[in-house]
């Protein structure tokens, strides 16, 4: 078994100083720890920056990022948005695509001619190359070139994209995957028939910190108890769910709970319930460490999750975790934790809210075990091992 | 490929019992009548496609919907979130919503008797295809045992579907 000492990572977007997507930073992440480890890692990706625009906001060229050689290519910018989007509504609504649809559609999603030209020429000189996200043209037609020494990195969601005929044979194309949890594992078997020999479940390694959990509610002059959420907010992601249930729980329990959210995107909220938000949008991660330690749970109410980052870093802070059933993901973090409860339903939701809020000790309980479970579990030597043994025998 | 993962058991802490323990709460609850509520029928707007596996739910959700089925026509107060003009704007609203209320009024209660009617008619299909459902497993039941064929416990189990994501 030889050693896997160059790597190269793909991924659609790159951002030099803060995260820019889940995916985006999973990959970052583990190409930084493997250039740490003494692998020559060179990371390939696009000058966008924007997820829907897709419009090229960085030069591009190669530059030095941190331990990381960077190579920024443009996007495509003969691009049809409109067949795109046609054929992206009629898959929202269910309608059956033709391979020629599928084909169509991907090569119009975020595409870099550029990239796949370098990685043509110089894929040689790699010994394994990763890309991901799953549902990106970036990642497809990169597969495409080197498929034998390709490891996707797929970030898999139960969703309509996960389905097409094209996207199965980039799963059966490539050399293995490399999978972020069981339950995203089990998609794959699920959806392609995937074998588990072909595959190593790795994830992401996460810093332990500290967090004052008093310091955010006396910074802000809070005084009553919060429920927090950090990231996108979009119906995918759950977050006018949240807000509804909170509207619902406020009203029906009388408790004056309030919501805390960071991240971007607008907030759909019952108008009612929008005194009760405190929406700080992007803040620094001490700062959102802080608002997570001093919050009463942190509710992740997506089902589109194939890792849950955020819930992760909620459990550092010791803060336990509520979230969606209908997520296996979330729901094997926290069975597996002891970290967090699941709900179903509003009802669901609704007793396990008021179980925490009157209950300090559970929530302690929980926050702690959560804590335990990302440090050993998450910690970098952990993830590193599963990621060097799963490159080394070529998933 | 993949090593074994752990479990972390913090002393005293089960999460799997306590949502066993939580759902036990909110089945007697819901036996109960506590969450026949018309505010949980709107809280769930955003998450009836993931419930329509259900049966126990649809049951909660139908009472939820009849709690739900009149849109409320009362009067409500009107506010203004920006400062500046904001008494003058709150007037013009109160002064429009006057000379309006009465034709919206008319359409309201009329989209309530709508309202009450569709959920008088799913409440019945339901219960009429429970009915169905209810006759014909006494029929297969009946048919099986004059066949002498074993009970449906002491059968092998069904291969699983495909795995969903209900809890």
């Amino acid at each position: 078994m030889s050693r896997a000492d160059r790597l190269v990572f793909i991924a659609p977007r790159f951002s030099e100083t803060g995260t820019i997507g889940g995916a985006e930073t999973l990959l970052k992440s583990l190409a930084e720890h493997a250039a740490a480890a003494g692998r020559t890692v060179t990371f390939l990706t696009t000058c966008a920056q924007d997820h829907f625009s897709w419009a090229n906001a960085l030069p591009p060229g190669r530059r030095r990022c941190g331990g990381l050689d960077v190579h920024f290519f443009p996007v495509d910018d003969d691009r049809d948005v409109a067949a795109f989007l046609r054929i992206q509504a009629q898959m929202d609504r269910g309608v059956a695509l033709t391979p020629r649809d599928e084909e169509t559609w991907i090569q119009n999603s975020v595409n870099s001619r550029a990239l796949c030209e370098h990685l043509r020429a110089h894929g040689g000189d790699y010994d394994r190359i990763l890309a991901g996200p799953y549902l990106f043209g970036v990642t497809y037609n990169a597969s495409r070139v080197w498929p034998a020494k390709t490891l996707l990195v797929p970030c898999l969601h139960d969703e309509p994209f996960a389905y097409l005929g094209i996207l199965r044979g980039m799963f059966d194309r490539v050399a293995g995957c490399l999978f972020n949890s069981e339950p995203e594992r089990d998609l794959a078997r699920r959806l392609y028939g995937y074998p588990a020999g072909k595959s190593a479940v790795v994830g992401m390694g996460l810093e332990p910190f500290t967090a004052d959990p008093a310091a955010f509610a006396r910074r802000r002059g809070l005084t009553r108890p919060y429920v927090m959420y950090s990231g996108r907010r979009e119906t995918l992601k759950g977050t006018p769910l949240l807000c509804d249930y909170l509207h619902a729980f406020r009203a029906r329990t009388g408790r004056d709970v309030k919501l805390v959210l960071t991240g971007s995107g607008p907030v759909e909220a019952p108008p009612a319930l929008l005194d009760h938000i405190l929406d700080l949008g992007f803040v620094s991660e001490q700062d959102k460490h802080e608002a997570m330690a001093g919050a009463a749970a942190f509710v992740h109410p997506s089902v589109n999750e194939s890792f849950g980052i955020v819930l992760l870093e909620a459990w550092l802070a010791g803060t336990p975790g509520l979230v969606h059933a209908g997520s296996a993901v979330l729901r094997w973090q926290c069975r597996r934790s002891n970290g967090g409860l699941w709900f179903r339903h509003y009802p669901d939701f609704e007793e396990a809210l008021l179980r925490l809020l009157d209950d300090p000790a559970l929530r302690r309980a929980l926050g702690a075990s959560g804590r335990r479970y990302v440090q050993t579990a998450y910690a970098w030597p952990a993830v590193e091992q599963r990621l060097f043994a799963a490159l080394e025998s070529r998933a | 490929m993949s090593e074994p993962w752990l479990e972390i058991n913090a002393p005293g802490v089960d999460a799997e019992q306590l949502v066993a323990e939580l759902r036990a709460a909110v089945e007697r609850k819901t036996a109960e009548g506590v969450y026949a509520d018309a505010r949980i029928a709107r809280a769930e707007r955003m998450n009836l496609a993931r419930l329509r596996d259900s049966d126990e739910f649809l049951n909660f959700y139908l009472q939820c919907l009849r709690e739900a089925t009149c849109v409320d026509i009362a009067d409500f107060p009107i506010r203004e979130r920006r400062r500046w003009l904001g008494r003058p704007l709150v007037a013009l609203k109160q002064l429009i919503w006057n000379l309006l209320k009465f034709y919206t009024y008319r359409l309201w209660s009329q989209q309530n008797q709508v309202n009450g009617l569709l959920v008088t008619a799913v409440e019945g299909l339901d219960q009429k295809y429970a009915a169905k459902l209810r006759e014909l497993e006494r029929r297969v039941q009946a048919l099986e045992a004059a066949a002498g064929a074993p009970p449906p416990a002491a059968r092998p189990p069904a291969p699983p579907g495909p795995a969903g994501e209900g809890a």
